[in-house]
C-alpha cells in the first residue's frame, strides 16, 4: 500500500527527513512515534500529496504521490495535526463542501454525507454551526470529512491531540474498526499506550530515519516483554538479588528503592514475579507493569521516554 | 458549479459587512453625487452651469466614476487578499489541497467570489451613475466605458490580492502589499509621466508615447476612455491590456503557488 523510498526533504539547513524508507502492506495499522523533529508529520504530508520530497520516492498503490497526486488523493484520507474546520458553516454544509470536493455525485454524495453524519454522531446536529460544537465532536466531524470519499488509506497525524479520555477510546475503537473493514492505516502519535492498543506495527522514526520497528503488543505474539516498576518498602537488596537471579527478568534500572525490570512471559510472568516477591517477604508498595512499546521507546530515544515516577 | 465558488459567497453572505458594506458604498457614491452638485450649482454663475447640463452630466459622472473606482480598489484588497491566507491561518488549506480540487479549482473559486461581490457593488452603484444620464452629455456608450473599465481594473488588481495571498502565510501582510501594490500603481505611472515628460519636446503637442507612460494609472485606464475622441483610443485599450496582463500573470503565478502550497498548509 505504502512505498516510500531514501525520502529526503530539507527545509532550509534541516534535513527534516534523511534518506527514510518505509513499507506498509494493505491491511496495516502502522504507528509511527519519535519525538518532536522526527520528520513524522513531514513523512505523512508527503504520502498526503502536500509536500513533495526534495529526493527519493513515495508511492500509494503504486502511485507515486508527486506524479500522480490526484489518484493517490482519491485514495487517501488525511487528517493533520491540527484539524481545521469552517466555524461558519453548518456541519452537514461542510461535509457536503467535501462531498462536492471529492467529486462524490447525486445519490452517491447524499448517501456519503448522511453516512458520515451517522458515523460521526452529529446527525441531529447536522444543522448546527461548526463553532458551536465542542472539541471532541469537532474531532468526530473532521474524521467523518475524512471519511467521506471512503479513503483505502487514512494518514492521521496526532489524531488524539486534545481529545478527553472517553473520546480517546472512542477513537481506537472507530480506527480498530476501519482497520477491520480493510482500511489500512498510518497513525502518528506520542500516546504510546494508544499505539500500543491497536497497531499491528510500530515505526520509530529518529532524525529523519528510521530507527527501528516493532510489533506492538495488539499483534505480538506471545511471550511478549513487559517493563514493570516495582516500589519497596526498605531494602531492596533481597529483591534485586531475586530479580537478577529469575530467568525471564531483566533488571532495566535501579534506583534507590525504585527498580524498573523487563519482563519475558508477559502478564502470566509479570503476575507470578509479584506473588514470588511477596512469598520471599519483599515488601512491595508499587508493582506497575507497563506495555514494552515505552520501555523501546525509551531504549530508542533516551530515558525521557519513561513517564516521569510520582 | 465550482463547490469553491459556492462555499466562498456562502460564508461571505453570512458576514455582516455583507449587508454593511453596499449599504456605505451607496451612501457613499450618493453622498459624492449630491456634494459635487451642490458644489458646482453654488459656485457664483452656477446658473449658467446648470443650464450648461451636459458639463454638469459630465462632472457628476466623472466623480462618481472615480468614487466608484477609489470604493472598489480600497474594498478589493480586503476580498481577495485574505482569501488564502485565511485558509493558511485557520489551517484549512490542508483539507482543500488534499481534496480532489484542482490549484485552478480553488484560485477560480477565491476570485469568482470575491469578483461576483464587487460586480454586486458595481452594479448597485449603476442607478447613481445612470442618474448622470439625466444631466445630458452622457450616453451608454460612456456608462459602458466606465463599467468596463472600472471591471478590468478591479479584476486585475483582485487577482494580484489573491496572488499575495497565495504568497503570504499572514492575511495582515498579504493585504498591506496588495494596498501598497495600489499606490504603487497610482503613484509610479504618475512620476514616470512628470519624469519623461520634463525630458521630451511638447512642441507642437505631446508625443503620444507619453501618454502610455499612464498606462498602469487606474484612474488613467477609467478616464481616458471617456469623452474623447478616437485618438484616446489607442492609449485607453493600451490601458486595459496592461491590466489584462497583469490579471493573467497574478494568474499564473497564483495557481502555480497554491500547487506548491502544501507546505505553508
Amino acid at each position: 500500500m505504502i512505498d516510500a523510498r531514501d525520502l529526503v526533504k530539507r527545509y532550509g539547513a534541516l534535513r527534516a527527513l534523511d534518506g527514510l524508507t518505509l513499507s506498509v502492506e494493505r491491511g496495516e495499522l502502522v504507528g509511527l512515534v519519535g519525538p518532536n523533529g522526527a520528520g513524522k508529520s513531514t513523512l505523512i504530508k508527503i504520502l498526503a500529496t502536500l509536500v513533495c520530497p526534495d529526493a527519493g520516492a513515495a508511492a500509494i498503490e503504486g502511485f507515486d504521490v508527486v506524479g500522480a497526486s490526484g489518484r493517490v488523493r482519491a485514495l487517501v484520507g488525511y487528517m493533520p495535526d491540527v484539524p481545521g474546520l469552517y466555524q461558519d458553516m453548518r456541519v452537514r454544509e461542510f461535509l457536503e463542501f467535501f462531498a462536492d470536493a471529492f467529486r462524490l455525485r447525486g445519490v452517491r454524495r447524499n448517501v456519503a454525507v448522511d453516512g458520515a453524519l451517522a458515523r460521526a454522531g452529529l446527525a441531529d446536529r447536522a444543522d448546527t454551526f461548526v463553532e458551536a460544537l465542542s472539541l471532541g465532536l469537532k474531532q468526530r466531524l473532521f474524521i467523518a470529512k475524512t471519511l467521506l470519499h471512503a479513503p483505502r488509506l487514512l494518514l492521521l497525524d496526532e489524531p488524539a491531540t486534545g481529545l478527553d479520555p472517553l473520546a480517546r477510546i472512542e477513537l481506537r475503537r472507530l480506527l480498530r474498526a476501519l482497520n477491520g473493514e480493510g482500511v489500512t492505516i498510518l497513525i502518528s502519535s506520542h500516546i504510546l499506550a494508544d499505539l500500543e492498543d491497536i497497531c499491528s506495527r510500530v515505526t520509530f522514526i529518529a532524525a529523519g530515519r528510521l530507527a527501528g520497528e516493532s510489533a506492538a503488543p495488539a499483534a505480538a505474539a506471545t511471550p511478549r516483554s513487559l517493563t514493570c516498576e516495582i516500589e519497596l518498602l526498605g531494602d531492596p537488596a533481597r529483591a534485586l538479588t531475586l530479580l537478577r537471579e529469575r530467568t525471564g527478568v531483566r533488571v532495566v534500572e535501579s534506583t534507590g528503592a525504585r527498580v524498573a525490570v523487563e519482563v519475558t512471559g508477559g502478564p502470566e510472568a509479570a503476575a507470578a514475579l509479584l506473588r514470588d516477591l511477596v512469598a520471599a517477604g519483599c515488601a512491595v508498595v508499587r508493582f506497575d507493569p507497563r506495555g514494552g512499546l515505552e520501555e523501546r521507546y525509551r531504549r530508542a530515544f533516551g530515558g525521557a521516554a519513561l513517564s516521569p515516577r510520582p | 458549479m465550482n463547490p469553491m465558488i459556492r462555499k466562498e459567497l456562502r460564508q461571505r453572505m453570512r458576514e455582516r459587512r455583507a449587508w454593511l458594506l453596499p449599504t456605505l458604498y451607496l451612501l457613499v457614491l450618493g453622498a459624492v453625487a449630491i456634494v459635487f452638485y451642490m458644489m458646482v450649482t453654488a459656485r457664483p454663475g452656477s446658473l449658467e452651469i446648470a443650464v450648461q447640463g451636459a458639463a454638469l452630466g459630465q462632472g457628476i459622472f466623472l466623480a462618481v466614476a472615480y468614487a466608484q473606482l477609489s470604493l472598489l480598489l480600497l474594498v478589493a484588497p480586503v476580498f481577495s487578499a485574505g482569501a488564502v491566507t485565511i485558509e493558511k491561518e485557520q489551517r484549512t488549506l490542508a483539507g482543500l489541497l488534499t481534496s480532489l480540487l484542482s490549484p485552478a479549482d480553488i484560485w477560480w473559486g477565491k476570485l469568482a467570489a470575491a469578483l461576483l461581490y464587487q460586480g454586486l457593488l458595481l452594479a448597485s452603484g449603476l442607478p447613481v451613475l445612470a442618474l448622470t444620464l439625466a444631466f445630458g452629455g452622457v450616453g451608454p456608450r460612456e456608462l459602458g466605458i466606465a463599467l468596463a473599465s472600472t471591471g478590468i481594473v478591479v479584476a486585475a488588481v483582485s487577482a494580484a490580492g489573491l496572488y499575495f495571498s497565495c504568497f503570504f502565510r499572514r492575511s495582515v501582510h498579504a493585504t498591506s502589499v496588495t494596498y501598497a501594490f495600489i499606490v504603487a500603481l497610482a503613484v509610479v505611472p504618475l512620476v514616470a509621466y512628470a519624469v519623461l515628460g520634463s525630458l521630451v519636446v511638447r512642441v507642437p503637442r505631446e508625443p503620444t508615447w507619453l501618454q502610455y507612460a499612464m498606462a498602469p494609472n487606474p484612474f488613467y485606464a477609467l478616464s481616458i476612455g471617456l469623452f474623447g475622441g478616437a485618438e484616446r483610443a489607442g492609449p485607453w485599450v493600451g490601458s486595459l491590456a496592461f491590466f489584462s496582463v497583469l490579471f493573467a500573470a497574478a494568474a499564473a503565478f497564483a495557481v502555480r503557488n497554491i500547487a506548491r502550497g502544501g507546505e505553508q498548509a
